[in-house]
């Protein structure tokens, strides 16, 4: 490893490397290129830590949008460069690449952030240096931050998808309902509204926290299956619900399954015996039937069932690139007063940041509809709409049922 | 750029009385308290806590956070000191886990894993560049004060049993110290610091929540303390001050080291700082401010 | 309803504890040599579960043949580490190799993550319902799990107790100044402790990840609780570490059926300090030094 280090730094940087000295020969190049005429974006999403499955594939489609771009000539006769920052999962390291990408890569909008946290946590510093913020945070509370249109997302609040988990219940004929999830920011308000939905239909639910750090869930299983459920609705991300689904399975569980799309991903699928998710379904926002841009994102990053923050993130970039495209400048400012004008209204359909410019050069209006969802976003920065796409595990693929 | 050199100033300066928390306990005393992250998490708590439920002032917010670190100091010491030293190290690293379990489960209290949001601050928020100066300076002289208590402790009589107890316990034990009682009062001073330390964190980001204390968090620190010196405030504040400029420094690395994925770039940072932690405690044991020779002390 | 799921969070727990107690065991083993703790013993379990899942899944190895191979990269790994990076750092006292333990951690987390991503990895085993026995149920893989945990144990017992390099090994836990006198040579007798120690741990890694997945944080994730199970049984004592070990698993299973899930490492951790405080030495921990 160190033999790596060095052959890319010279030993004695990276000895002296901590000295205040190095954070300026170091930073040099990033401050110089700065201000030249390249347009700067970021992406921050998490590397490491707990987010980490989900981040370098989100930051990757980013950049692949950018290099699209700018293969046909860039925005405003200038270049993207798509900068990307490691949360770390963790505010503390998030709040300091934010800063660094607001105050020296000046960047006109940040894309991609994860955990709730982390969100709630840059949000402030976007706001206050004039830079977009787009999220795919779960949590209710950040559209509620006075954030003054600073800030969109394209996850669909915990209130709607709760619903829909629980009508999704009752529509396959399983009333009884347990949820199971690790302690998240939209554990409890998701399940208060599956509940109210199921109860509607006639039925019952039950929750149960988990620890996602825990290596076995039997006993958590055990509670479960002892209040003898016909669904059980998993809330966890994609490394405990392996876990709980080889649990469930062993278990001897032959219920019906419901997850997150963003969880029971085809690397769970690839990860796990074939048989324990067999069946299972899973629930993600998309955009209405025949939108092309969840084929153009397939196409564009080679995964054949990208998820959902994936499909956001690739969402937030062409949003953010055609916003700058339509306002006539690269800032956040620009972004902030156009995205509604690229995001939603009677334009012309459009599902890529190429055909969006190309719209856009002839001269009529466009409505971005992107690959996770309609994208069309109300005045908080909520979306106003999401269908669902309601997928089964069969034969070991991911296999869409229906989009609703 | 101005408000981002400001801020990693503001941000190194918290990380100086992280830091400077552990120059009483480590440096002087011998104990490993690998659970810091979860003292900066009561104090953070503590202060966010009555500043926006209880509408009190900052400066109160302060207070109790320091009067939280240190009470549960005291607690986390009671079972251990008697036991050698590893026990505190291992207890510890549990402790901050079970701090940072309570702050996701308990929501009533502390909102959960959703955080407590718009922390009020010291200064107005709203003044932009100067907001970020005037917490950097006040941190800096929260760091400096912090900085001379502790040098002037570290000279005391007190300090100086300090010392002879972590060169050697059963020796200090048989001249008539009360070995456990000094411990655990160093213990306290230590945790009440890097309680303020999260205070004064949590009131300059205006938001704080479980995810922020994270095991990692005490792993830079001790690399700071290591680096600096964990004997004295100064070593262990300049420590602070040149990790912040690496883990900033660092981010440049994907720039230099030609292809790399993000994630890479992202590993190879957290890579140098083990790395570097390893190698200070090999080739530059005491860090950049070793401890003063001192002369043997008078008995007393 | 308590006698219903008694018996089984005894059982889950049980199981849960002999997996714990192979790491334990390991780590438990390094304090009574090396008279410091080895916070690396969480990454070298993910670098066993890596090894092991390369084996699986590249070379085609059954689970048997995939353990030898994650107990060995393990203990190469872990030995390299260990003797280029905390060795040295013996003068500076226990304490300073604990905290360069804890570096090397993130250091080898790192490198999992920087060759492999952070993408979740999954043995290629079939997964099999579990059976039912008096009301019971236990799953197949767990009961292997549990027979390969209580065979190492009980081939580490037979090597310490009769072989001459065993009874070496624990004179030298109980008097290593004597046991130079005797002519046992300390750094033989501390390589092969902590290349079994660590070789142990990534058996203890690999067992998890056939269980769960594997990922660059599979062994970190059970750090905590085989320190809890190592403090517990008393730092040092391998017998204690196994007693340990099973006990945080029943309390943790115990603590998910009757208080709240969430809470498990919690109790753990509550049960850790009301032992320590009226048993400091732990439940078979014999003199502190």
């Amino acid at each position: 490893m160190t033999k790596l280090l060095t052959n890319g730094i010279n030993r004695r940087t990276l000895m002296k490397g901590t000295a205040a000295a190095g954070l300026f020969t170091l930073a040099a190049p990033a401050i110089v290129r700065a201000q030249s005429e390249v347009i700067r974006l970021g992406t921050l999403t998490p590397l490491t830590g707990a987010g980490g499955p989900y981040g370098p594939v989100m930051a990757e489609a980013a950049k692949k949008v950018a290099e699209t771009v700018n293969a046909k000539g860039g925005i405003l006769g200038r270049e993207i460069t798509v900068i990307s920052e490691d949360d770390q999962t963790n505010p503390e390291a998030g709040v300091r690449a934010a800063r660094k990408l607001i105050d020296v890569d000046d960047v006109a909008a940040i894309m991609g952030t994860w955990a709730s946290s982390v969100t709630t946590a840059v949000a402030p510093l976007c706001w206050e240096g004039e830079t977009f913020l787009t999220t795919v945070s779960g949590a209710d509370s950040i559209t509620e931050l006075p954030h003054h249109g600073w800030l969109v997302r394209t996850q669909p609040n915990t209130t709607l998808q709760g619903r829909k988990f629980g009508e999704f219940c009752i529509e396959l004929d399983a009333p009884k309902v347990y949820f199971m999830s690790p302690q998240t920011p939209f554990a409890d308000s998701q399940f208060s509204s599956l509940k109210t939905a199921v109860e509607a239909g006639g039925g019952s639910a039950e929750i149960l926290i988990y620890d996602d750090k825990k290596a076995s869930l039997r006993s958590e299983v055990d509670t479960a299956l002892r209040t003898n459920p016909d669904m059980i609705v998993m809330g966890g991300y994609t490394p405990d619900t392996i876990v709980l689904l080889k649990d469930l399975y062993r278990a001897g569980y032959d219920g019906k399954l419901l997850g997150f799309g963003y969880s029971v991903n085809a690397k769970l699928v690839e990860a796990m015996p074939a048989e324990a998710v067999e069946g299972v379904y899973t629930l993600s926002p998309s955009p209405a039937e025949g939108s092309k841009g969840y084929d153009a994102l397939t196409k564009l990053i080679g995964v054949e069932a990208p998820d959902t923050y994936t499909c956001q993130v690739y969402d937030h970039a062409n949003l953010v690139i055609l916003s700058m495209a339509a306002g006539g400048a690269a800032t956040g400012a620009t972004v902030r007063e156009t995205i509604r004008t690229v995001a939603q209204g009677e334009g012309e359909a459009v599902s890529t940041a190429l055909d969006g410019l190309a719209a856009l050069e002839a001269g009529s209006a466009i409505n971005y509809t992107g690959a996770s969802g309609p994208c069309d976003f109300t005045e908080k920065g909520d979306i106003t709409d999401a269908k669902f796409r309601y997928d089964q595990v069969k034969d070991g693929k991911i296999t869409l049922l229906k989009i609703a | 750029m101005a408000t981002y050199i400001v801020f990693i100033l503001a941000i190194a300066a918290v990380y100086a009385l992280l830091a400077q928390s552990l120059v009483l306990v480590w440096g002087q005393s011998g104990m490993v308290n690998l659970g810091l992250v979860g003292f900066f998490a009561i104090g953070a708590y503590a202060s966010a806590l009555v500043t926006t439920d209880l509408a009190a002032p900052v400066v109160i917010g302060l207070v109790c956070a320091l009067v939280a670190g240190a009470l549960v100091g005291l607690a986390v010491t009671l079972s251990t000191l008697r036991l050698r030293d590893d026990y505190l190290a291992i207890v510890t690293l549990g402790f901050a886990e079970v701090v940072r379990i309570v702050a996701s489960n308990e929501i009533w209290l502390t909102n959960g894993t959703d955080g407590i949001a718009g922390i009020p601050s010291l200064f107005d928020r709203s003044g932009g560049l100067w907001f970020h100066v005037k917490f950097a300076v006040a941190a800096t002289l929260v760091c400096l004060l912090a900085g001379i208590l502790i040098s002037r402790l570290s000279r005391s009589p007190w300090g100086r049993v300090l010392r002879a107890i972590r060169d050697d316990q059963v020796v200090a034990a048989v001249a008539g110290k009360r070995v456990v009682r000094y411990k655990a009062e160093a213990f306290m001073i230590g945790s009440a610091i890097a309680a303020l330390a999260g205070a004064l964190y949590g009131s300059y980001i205006s938001y704080i929540a479980p995810d922020l204390f994270q095991p990692l968090i005490t792993i830079y620190v001790f690399l700071a303390a290591t680096a600096g010196g964990n004997s004295r405030a100064i070593g262990a504040t300049i420590g602070a001050y040149l990790l912040v400029a690496w883990l900033e420094a660092s981010r440049f690395l994907g720039e230099i080291v030609p292809g790399v994925s993000a994630v890479q770039v992202a590993a190879l940072r957290e890579i140098t700082v083990g790395l570097a932690l390893v190698l200070v405690l090999r080739f530059a044991p005491g860090g950049l401010f070793r401890e003063k020779n001192e002369k043997a002390p008078h008995a007393n | 309803m308590i006698f219903e799921v008694l018996p089984q969070a005894l059982a889950n727990g049980l199981v849960s504890g002999t997996i714990l107690a192979v790491p334990a065991i390991g780590f438990t083993a390094i304090f009574a040599i090396r008279l410091y703790p080895n916070f690396m013993i969480g990454a070298v379990a993910t670098v066993g579960a890596y090894a092991g899942w390369a084996a699986n899944t590249s070379l085609g190895l059954s689970l048997w043949p995939a353990l030898v191979v994650a107990f060995l990269v393990a203990a190469a790994v872990g030995l390299a580490t260990e003797k280029v990076a905390v060795r040295p750092l013996e003068p500076a006292g226990p304490l300073t190799m604990a905290i360069a333990s804890l570096a090397m951690a993130i250091v080898l987390e790192n490198v999992i993550r920087f060759i492999y991503g952070n993408d979740l990895k999954g043995f290629d085993t079939p997964l099999e319902r579990d059976v039912v026995w008096w009301g019971i149920r236990v799953g197949p893989q767990q009961l292997r799990n549990l027979a390969t945990a209580l065979a190492i144990m009980a081939l580490l017992w037979a090597g310490l107790r009769f072989t001459r390099f065993g009874r070496a090994m624990r004179a030298c836990a109980d008097n290593p100044d004597l046991a130079r006198l005797k002519g046992i040579e300390p750094v033989r007798i501390a390589d092969v402790t902590v290349a079994v120690a660590l070789g142990l741990c990534g058996i203890g890694g690999m067992l998890v990840g056939v269980d769960a997945s594997v990922d660059p944080m599979t062994g970190t994730r059970l750090l905590l609780s085989v320190f809890a199970a190592a403090v517990l049984g008393g730092l040092g004592s391998i017998p204690g570490a196994v007693v340990g070990a099973l006990s945080i698993g029943i309390v943790e299973e115990l603590t998910v059926a009757f208080l709240s899930p969430a809470y498990r490492l919690a109790v753990g951790f509550l049960v850790i300090l009301v032992v320590l405080t009226f048993r400091p030495r732990g439940l078979l921990g014999t003199a502190t030094r």
